[in-house]
């Protein structure tokens, strides 16, 4: 199988992943009374009126009296031509307050996932060129500080610290600072900290133990005996075989701290973003914009994984496509 | 892992071990039979005659209530400790080399002492002490030796002086807004997380290994298709699909066990995978086939065995994430508010921090340390059970 066969396969099994997440998402639904249902029929009861009849005149206009494969169907459909309904709590089309609430949540994702992704390996490959020096133990016990302390915990403590106490950073955030601008590097300083120091843990460790393998190899002892400059041979023969196994796991961590930090992050330092677009709606019974938010995470994880397995393959030319 | 082990290769009683066939059970699991044997009992006992409503030992005049979370939290118990803690010590010798690998790493050694502290504070602590209480009187009580000004108080249990009011021992850690002790909180707290260690590592641990063993014998479609599968296990957003059930169906403490351990078990049964096929190239595993031992024999005495060591130390560096999951879901204020874990004693402190911190700082530290105890140990466990590993760093 060639390069681009593979690629072709990779990308239709992501299609095929993002599918059945979204049929899971669409019984988990299905199976589950609807909260606007019961709330017409709350009010038809208060009103005095018939609570039998407005539950159906609400299922009619909702459509949930159709057999269940045409609402799947239906389902399916909007999910992917992005018809995502219209958000009840904040009045607007679902997609467009996910919009809004991206470019917040993008103005510290992107600091931190490049910090981390440059970062982390840097140190990573320091601390292992300097392996048990008083360095390396500092990065370590930095590593396994970030790692362990709760991110929505660490936050608060440093709100306490910075924003309470010195009254450095302000405690909340400002939506009407320009993205570009001291008062909003001032304003994100903290999240971003926190974001990095929570994943760069993981990343150093990970560099730092397989670069240790690749010090002593017969291929960096040639090319020390060559002459080859350190800086040189460490970038060209250490970091690109420890780049390998670390973007296997590197994506995933990523992930998995934005889908469940961002939220708590967000809701800590109050910034108007995804997560805690997701978590409002999730208080506000708001069913289309969680449902809405739910898809960019699941689809934002899916993307992520063909991104990581296509990366992965480009970066390793040893690895076979035939077994997968 | 034999039980006995004669002093001599010609002293060995063949009869004896060739005796050993799949219905004979091994003191190990004796015990554990014996063990769960009141535990069903008990459990039946409870779910027939036990009024929804009613403490189960109501009868014998004690107020303690079994849910059925507790009931998997015994069994995960009996089940750590027959089939890990016993055969541990039915093989000194390999104990002893664990430990003298595993002493090694400090850190490790003090993580273990803080887990110990945790798990029997978790199984003790809520015998010994009774469970916080609201009252409003007593709120933002300071810890031992810390102060606080008399206006955030309304009525000071200790001394007041110079208007600051005094911590004392009856709150050691101070209290919250509704008066509630800190101290028991993180004492109850420990329960909760021990219990969602415990439980979430055995359903992953069972999932997993057989998932993976089963997938690597079958071969052919069968095994592509459970890969397959693992690969959607392991792309699913459990903390979205959690947030997603919660929503809709409202979870507990139980559901939430569930359902994280039902999506964590992917990387597990991949590794047991790739493991139990490059064990089954072995010499030793050829040897045991041609002795005629069947598929199930070779993997539960040969492959699980081999890949144990590995597995546990997986497990170790996942439980930190549920715990951590446990305690963001519970500091949104949107699990189980009846839950009294370390999450939510932090999210009741957020709004006070400023003048008691100790309610936030407090369960937020010991959470930390947890976790940071784990990492430790598996940390550790990855050196003293990979020798190779060992040999590069020395």
């Amino acid at each position: 199988m060639g390069f681009g066969k593979y690629v072709g396969a990779r990308v239709l099994w992501a299609v095929v992943v993002s599918l059945i997440i979204t049929t899971v998402t669409f019984l988990l639904l299905a199976a589950a009374p609807n909260p606007a249902i019961r709330e017409a029929a709350t009010q038809a009861a208060l009103q005095g009126g018939d609570p039998a009849a407005a539950v159906e005149r609400e299922r009619e206009l909702r459509g949930l009296n159709q057999p269940l494969y045409v609402r799947y169907m239906d389902f399916i459909q909007s999910v992917y031509t992005l018809d995502w309904g219209w958000s009840e709590s904040r009045s607007q089309p679902v997609t467009e307050a996910l919009l809004q609430a991206l470019y917040y949540t993008a103005q510290y994702s992107i600091p931190w996932t490049i910090l981390t992704i440059t970062l982390g390996p840097l140190v990573g490959v320091y601390s292992a060129a300097n392996m048990y020096s008083w360095r390396d133990h500092v990065a370590t016990g930095f590593a396994f500080f970030g790692y362990a302390i709760p991110n929505f915990f660490f936050g608060i403590i440093l709100l306490l610290i910075f924003g309470v106490w010195f009254e450095w950073i302000p405690i909340s955030y400002d939506t009407s600072v320009p993205v570009f601008s001291l008062e909003n590097v001032r304003q994100l300083i903290m999240p971003v900290f926190v974001l990095v120091t929570g994943s760069i843990g993981a990343t150093m460790r990970v560099s730092r133990n397989e670069s240790a393998e690749f010090q002593n190899s017969d291929f960096m002892k040639t090319a020390k005996a060559k002459g080859v400059s350190p800086l040189r041979a460490y970038a060209y023969h250490v970091m690109r075989p420890t780049l390998v196994p670390l973007s296997t796991t590197l994506v995933g961590q990523l992930l998995a701290l934005f889908i469940g930090s961002s939220l708590l992050v967000e809701v800590v330092f109050g910034i108007p973003g995804l997560g805690r677009l997701t978590f409002n709606a999730l208080v506000s019974q708001d069913t289309n914009l969680v449902l809405g938010s739910t898809l960019v995470f699941t689809f934002v994880a899916v993307v992520g994984n063909l991104l990581e397995d296509l990366v992965f393959t480009v970066l390793d030319p040893r690895i076979n496509y035939d077994d997968r | 892992m034999a039980t006995k082990k004669p002093e001599q290769f010609d002293r060995v009683d063949w009869s004896e071990l060739s005796e050993s066939g799949r219905f004979d059970l091994s003191i190990n699991s004796i015990g554990m039979l014996v063990a769960t044997l009141p535990l069903g009992l008990l459990w039946l006992y409870d779910y027939l005659f036990v009024g929804e409503r009613e403490a189960t030992f109501q009868a014998i005049g004690l107020s303690r209530n079994l849910d059925p979370l507790d009931y998997a939290f015994v069994f995960t118990l009996f089940l750590f400790s027959f089939y890990l803690v016993l055969p541990l010590y039915q093989n000194p010798r390999m104990t002893r080399y664990y430990w003298k690998e595993f002493r090694r790493n400090r850190p490790a050694v003090v993580g273990l002492g803080w887990l110990g502290i945790v798990f029997v504070g978790g199984l003790v602590g809520p015998l010994l002490i009774s469970a916080p209480e609201q009252s409003i009187l007593t709120g933002h009580q300071p810890p031992v030796f810390l102060t606080i000004n008399e206006a955030n108080v309304a009525t000071c249990v200790g001394d007041v002086v110079n208007g600051q009011c005094q911590g004392t021992w009856q709150h050691p850690l101070g209290t919250t807004r509704g008066g509630k002790d800190v101290f028991a909180g993180i004492v109850y707290g420990m329960t909760i997380s021990m219990q969602i260690a415990f439980i979430t590592t055995t359903i992953v641990a069972a999932i997993g290994i057989t998932f993976g063993t089963v997938s690597a014998y079958a071969g052919g479609w069968v095994d592509e298709v459970m890969m397959r599968f693992v690969d959607i296990i392991l792309s699913f957003p459990t903390f979205l699909m959690f947030l997603l059930i919660l929503y809709i169906y409202g979870a507990g403490l139980g559901m939430f066990i569930l359902v994280f351990s039902a999506f964590a078990w992917g990387g597990t049964a991949r590794y047991v995978r790739s493991k139990s096929l490059s064990v089954a190239e072995e010499e030793f595993i050829k040897a045991t086939r041609i002795s005629g031992a069947s598929t199930y024999r070779v993997v539960r005495k040969h492959v699980v065995p081999n890949v144990a060591s590995s597995i546990i130390t997986q497990l170790t560096l996942l439980i930190p994430g549920f715990l951590l999951a446990e305690a963001q879901l519970a500091f949104l204020g949107i699990g189980d508010s009846a839950v009294p874990s370390w999450g939510q004693l932090i999210s009741a402190g957020r709004s006070d921090l400023a003048f008691a911190p100790w309610i936030v700082l407090a369960p937020g530290i010991v959470l930390f340390l947890t976790i940071l105890a784990f990492n430790f140990i598996g940390d550790a466990l990855l050196d003293a059970l990979n020798p190779e590993a060992e040999a590069e760093s020395a």
